[in-house]
């Protein structure tokens, strides 16, 4: 028999708002342990939350960007339970009034994934484990969450894998989170089932808990997946429960003794007063969000014509769209900047934070610049090359390394010159291609071209050194 | 009816150990109460829910970090701490 | 006008009501030095602590410094805020920086705030001298001050009686003259009380008025601090002086820029005092006459009195010790021994550290409130007891607002009985329960409420009224209680024979 998955996904992701959601600390990721903590953190007795308005604002703008309607009225619960990372033996989140909900997201196969709910809630603490020992740092205790509920409308992995990576992208758009998984600031529980293809019937699921990569993430999916197929299959049965993976031994195992039989006694915090939100707030966050991956890449591809991989790649990066889009500002093909970028740009960046960062020594501005002259003929292709080539190098601005004589092409009686001194001083290189080794002539090229400080015409320079040596 | 069951669980949640010599007091004591709060089962209920007791919404933190306590201080009132955090040790002895 | 210290004797000085007054026109005239007039509450804390048990630690020391620093203020001619070297109390659920704040629980043992409360801040910037923290039913629950690890404090009129709970040390302190004032904290009557029991005046004020931050909590949507003092016009003082908007507490909001001080002489001619039948029915007897003499003074200063029914006040407390509980039962999950307080020595794993140190930590009466709470919230029971509770809660609120449309001020009994004797506290919960009914309605609606003294029983023993008030009337509630109080100060106030004398 043929399954199918059926699965959810819950991501926490950390708002990159200054303060706490409920003190002043930073929230500035890591730092010495309990450095980052006030009384509130640490819920000594008789402090109280106050409510950070920013929270507030960015998960409005996370749920408006995900499609969500915005509740006009919201509420703050505490769910209770003990556990040495939870300050307060509670945590402050939302329960039955959250801030977002019924919103989607749309994947590249036209599937939409229906958002439940966005609410707003608190981290907890990191605990170190040592010998047995427990250590706890509250410095992350208090960070802004919010929690991101999805219906189980995902039926494959790489489905899984797009929503979170199209989630994470969104986010990093509207500047609410950096959603670093290696940092903990996004991550995901996934709910699991299966059925029989075709049946409409859910399956009973397990929850794998806090997953930090999207590659441990569709291993654990791909394992949790064969194991309920083999139970199934086995004649056993599914059992609902909260597992953990274990990225070492690529396997899930149940995580019984915190979760076991919790009931978190959710109630209003009577701490906290109603959130109200007016639909002209609402209207004025609305107009803060930018043009989002998703319409971008519509635009590069129908408007701009860039290609579909290459529009892909710029928007897969905000910082890399925003720089394709000021470099090919007025330009005659938005493609040239594009190459530029996928091209020699992305040659000399390592890895994908890096691409996230983008900090490179060239402005958009300079690359625009250099693109103009390329347009209006000043320079040719290889000259553009080679110069931001030594931008990218040196940090050096389009004026300083291609002056006035530079411009313009090279005149025939020049180029002839040139092409005679080539043939001159590659004797071994006139000999070879006499010999029929027809790329020996390459080197003679590049002497002109090196010499004409690129302005030369390549295809040129070969027919005139073809005659030349004939 | 409040059975032993419904004591060891509600002390389970509220992380508080119970002996077997307690659990029939503890049992009888918790049954007298919860029938004194039955009074309010017959009480005529109306739509309105109970908000805030001034009906207040709003109440907002502007987001300026202020700087955050010397971490000694945080420590100060720990039983047990170590390489600045609280320790909690595996066991006791 | 001629002050003096004397040693003992009832008080005599009728026409001057306000004490904080007195102390601050005797330290601006120079006829004590603050230092001076800190020792002697010093010295008679010493005398008398050990047996009224309302100080549970003495802060000699910081009192001194702060005494001090007040003298030169004075020496050096620089005016100085009224209720500047003021000696007085705080209960020790209200966190004071570097001097242990208990609560009265061994859990809380060794525990020093590591910040201030804000009302103490507020006072600590007008100069005001703390002589230290004083005892209370553990986390503030009970009515007797019996929960206490330290054991109960005593009542000034008859130490073989309790002074009430849960502020009874700010009560027992203020009454038997070892603090000009004190601050405690009501969730269900725990000011009022022993304020009533005492003989002295004590205000809840309206929920929001006073800011929680510091206030450690028992049941946050019912705490709130309030002054304990001899006099209607101090505690007036003191709640001006505290009652200001903090951005810490997220359901402060101050006291609206209203200063009861400018109205509280006002005539009371025309003013409506309403009185609930629900509010005379259980009561003892004697308590009841007090109270309906009361209506009769007020008739003669020409107020007006009118009746009505508030027929939801019959679900009052089981509505209250559902709701309080269930806060409590949250508000109480942190105390685990990690952080602060106490921390069993004997475990075998984190989770078992937790529970005996909470089971080792808290007293019985807090542990039942807690399972209670806990009971409350759990799946299969929130619907029956906390939604509809919380329900109830919304009416009774309902209630008291449409009878402040026929009355300016309720009038009602404080306790139904006066202070018991010691260890007499019922030793059934419920029937404890019960002597909240009168005070618990008010936290529930959030309403102010003063509680003055409105005469004696058979054996001497104090009896209270209350005066409730629409939210954030304030001024009217103390202007009413001020007319009283000024009308029947010198058979309704009967001071302690300790403590010092003003």
């Amino acid at each position: 028999m043929k399954y199918e998955l059926v699965s959810g996904l819950e991501t926490h992701v950390e708002l990159s708002t200054n303060t706490k959601i409920f003190c002043s600390c930073t929230t500035a990721f890591g730092g010495e342990p309990n450095t980052h903590c006030c009384p509130v953190c640490i819920g000594l007795p008789g402090t109280l939350p106050k409510l950070n308005r920013e929270v507030v604002k960015y998960a409005i703008r996370a749920g408006l960007a995900t499609n969500c309607e915005i509740s006009r009225i919201s509420k703050m619960d505490r769910k209770n339970y003990c556990y040495p990372d939870l300050p307060k033996a509670y945590q402050i989140s939302q329960y039955d009034m959250p801030l977002c909900k019924n919103g989607y997201i749309e994947l590249s196969n036209g599937r939409k994934i229906r958002i439940n709910r966005i609410h707003i809630e608190e981290d907890a603490g990191k605990l170190i484990h040592q010998r047995g020992d427990t250590y706890v740092d509250y410095n992350r205790g208090g960070v802004p969450l919010i929690e991101i509920v999805t219906e189980p409308d995902i039926r494959s992995i790489d489905e899984a894998k797009e929503y979170v990576e199209k989630l994470q992208l969104i986010m990093r758009y509207i500047g609410v989170s950096d959603c670093k998984m290696q940092e903990g600031s996004m991550r995901c529980d996934v709910n699991i089932s299966v059925r029989p293809k075709g049946s409409s019937e859910f399956g009973t699921r397990t929850e794998i808990k806090n997953m930090n990569s999207i590659t441990f993430m569709t291993k654990a999916m791909e394992y949790e997946f064969e194991r309920q197929v083999d139970l199934i299959e086995s004649g056993g049965e599914v059992v609902q429960e909260t597992l953990r993976y274990d990225d070492v031994t690529n396997t899930t195992s149940s995580m019984r003794g915190k979760e076991d039989a919790n009931d978190y006694r959710y109630f209003r915090d009577p701490d906290l007063v109603t959130i109200s939100v007016t639909d002209s707030e609402v209207e004025e966050l609305e107009k803060t969000i930018p043009e989002l991956p998703g319409e971008k890449f519509e635009r590069y591809v129908e408007e701009l014509g860039i290609p579909e991989n290459d529009a892909a790649l710029l928007v897969k990066y905000r910082k890399v769209a925003e720089f394709f889009e000021k470099a090919s500002q007025g330009t005659a093909n938005p493609r040239t900047a594009a190459n530029f970028i996928i091209g020699q740009i992305f040659r000399t960046i390592e890895n994908e934070s890096a691409k996230e960062e983008f900090n490179i020594s060239v402005s958009a501005e300079d690359l625009r610049e250099l693109i103009l002259m390329l347009d209006s003929k000043k320079i040719r292709m290889n000259l553009a090359k080679a110069t931001l080539d030594k931008m990218l190098g040196t940090g050096k601005k389009v004026s300083e390394l291609i002056s006035e004589k530079d411009m313009g092409g090279l005149d025939e009686a020049a180029a002839r010159k040139l092409c005679q001194e080539a043939v001159e001083k590659n004797p071994n290189a006139v000999a070879d291609y006499k010999n029929g080794k027809e790329k020996a002539i390459k080197a003679m090229v590049g002497y002109v071209m090196k010499n004409s400080r690129g302005k030369a015409d390549a295809v040129a320079a070969e027919n005139i050194i073809k005659e030349l040596i004939k | 009816m409040v059975s032993h069951e419904d004591v060891i669980q509600i002390a389970r949640l509220a992380k508080l150990s119970v002996s077997e010599e307690e659990l029939d007091g503890l049992t009888k004591e918790m049954q007298s109460i919860i029938d004194f709060a039955d009074a309010i089962n017959n009480a005529p209920v109306d739509g309105e829910e109970f908000d805030n007791i001034n009906n207040l919404s709003n109440a907002f933190r502007e987001d300026t970090v202020v700087p955050s306590y010397p971490t000694e201080k945080i420590l100060e009132n720990a039983s047990d701490s170590a390489e600045d955090c609280f320790l909690v040790k595996k066991r006791s002895l | 006008m001629v002050y003096t210290l004397l040693k003992k004797g009832l008080i005599t000085v009728a026409e001057v009501k306000s004490k904080i007054k007195a102390v601050n026109e005797m330290l601006k005239n120079k006829e004590i030095t603050c230092t001076e007039l800190t020792q002697q509450y010093l010295k008679s804390i010493e005398d008398t602590n050990a047996s009224l048990n309302a100080y549970v630690n003495v802060t000699g020391e910081t009192a001194l410094e702060t005494a001090k620093a007040v003298d030169d203020k004075i020496s050096r001619g620089e005016e100085i805020s009224l209720l500047a070297g003021v000696p007085m109390t705080l209960k020790d659920n209200i966190s004071t920086d570097g001097i242990e704040t208990t609560c009265c629980s061994k859990i809380l043992q060794g525990y020093k705030p590591i910040y201030n409360a804000t009302v103490w801040n507020i006072l600590k910037n007008k100069d005001a001298v703390l002589l230290g923290k004083t005892n209370m039913d553990e986390f503030a629950m009970g009515s007797s001050c019996e929960t206490s690890v330290f054991g109960g404090a005593k009542n000034p009129h008859n130490i073989n009686h309790v002074a009430g709970g849960s502020s009874g040390g700010v009560a027992s302190a203020v009454g038997g003259n070892i603090a000009v004032y004190g601050l405690g904290s009501d969730t269900g009557g725990s000011i009022r009380q022993p304020a009533s029991f005492c003989g002295i005046v004590g205000l809840k004020p309206t929920y929001g008025s006073v800011s929680r931050y510091g206030l450690i909590a028992y049941a946050s949507s019912f705490d709130q601090i309030g002054p304990i003092t001899t006099t209607v016009e101090d505690t007036a003082i003191v709640y001006d002086a505290i009652s200001e908007y903090d951005v810490m507490d997220s359901t402060s909001q101050g006291n609206r820029g209203v200063k009861t001080c400018d109205t509280l002489k006002k005539d009371i001619k025309g003013m409506k005092i309403g009185i609930a039948k629900e509010y005379l029915e259980g009561i003892r007897d004697d308590v009841r006459e007090a109270v309906l003499n009361a209506c009769k003074v007020y008739e003669s200063l020409g107020a007006e009195i009118v009746h009505f029914e508030l027929s939801a006040l019959k679900y009052a407390l089981p509505v209250y010790y559902i709701l309080a509980c269930a806060e409590a039962s949250s508000n109480l999950g942190r105390y685990d021994g990690i952080r602060y307080g106490y921390k069993t020595p004997v475990y075998k794993d984190v989770n078992d550290m937790v529970c005996r140190t909470r089971s080792e930590g808290f007293g019985s009466e807090v542990k039942r409130r807690i399972m209670l709470g806990t009971y409350v919230l759990s799946a299969g029971y929130y619907d029956a007891y906390y939604k509809k509770a919380q329900n109830l809660r919304g009416t009774i609120v309902r209630e008291f607002k449409n009878a402040f449309e026929k009355a300016d001020v309720i009038l009602a009994p404080t306790v139904p009985m006066t202070a018991f004797e010691v260890g007499k506290a019922v030793s059934d919960p419920i029937e404890t329960y019960l002597t909240d009914i009168c005070t618990v309605p008010m936290n529930i609606a959030g309403l102010p409420a003063v509680s003055v003294p409105c005469g004696f029983n058979a054996k001497g023993m104090p009896i209270g009224m209350q005066l409730i008030g629409n939210t954030f009337d304030e001024a009217t509630v103390l202007n009413a209680a001020w007319q009283f109080e000024n009308a029947t100060h010198d058979t309704m106030f009967r001071s302690a024979e300790m403590g010092v004398r003003l």
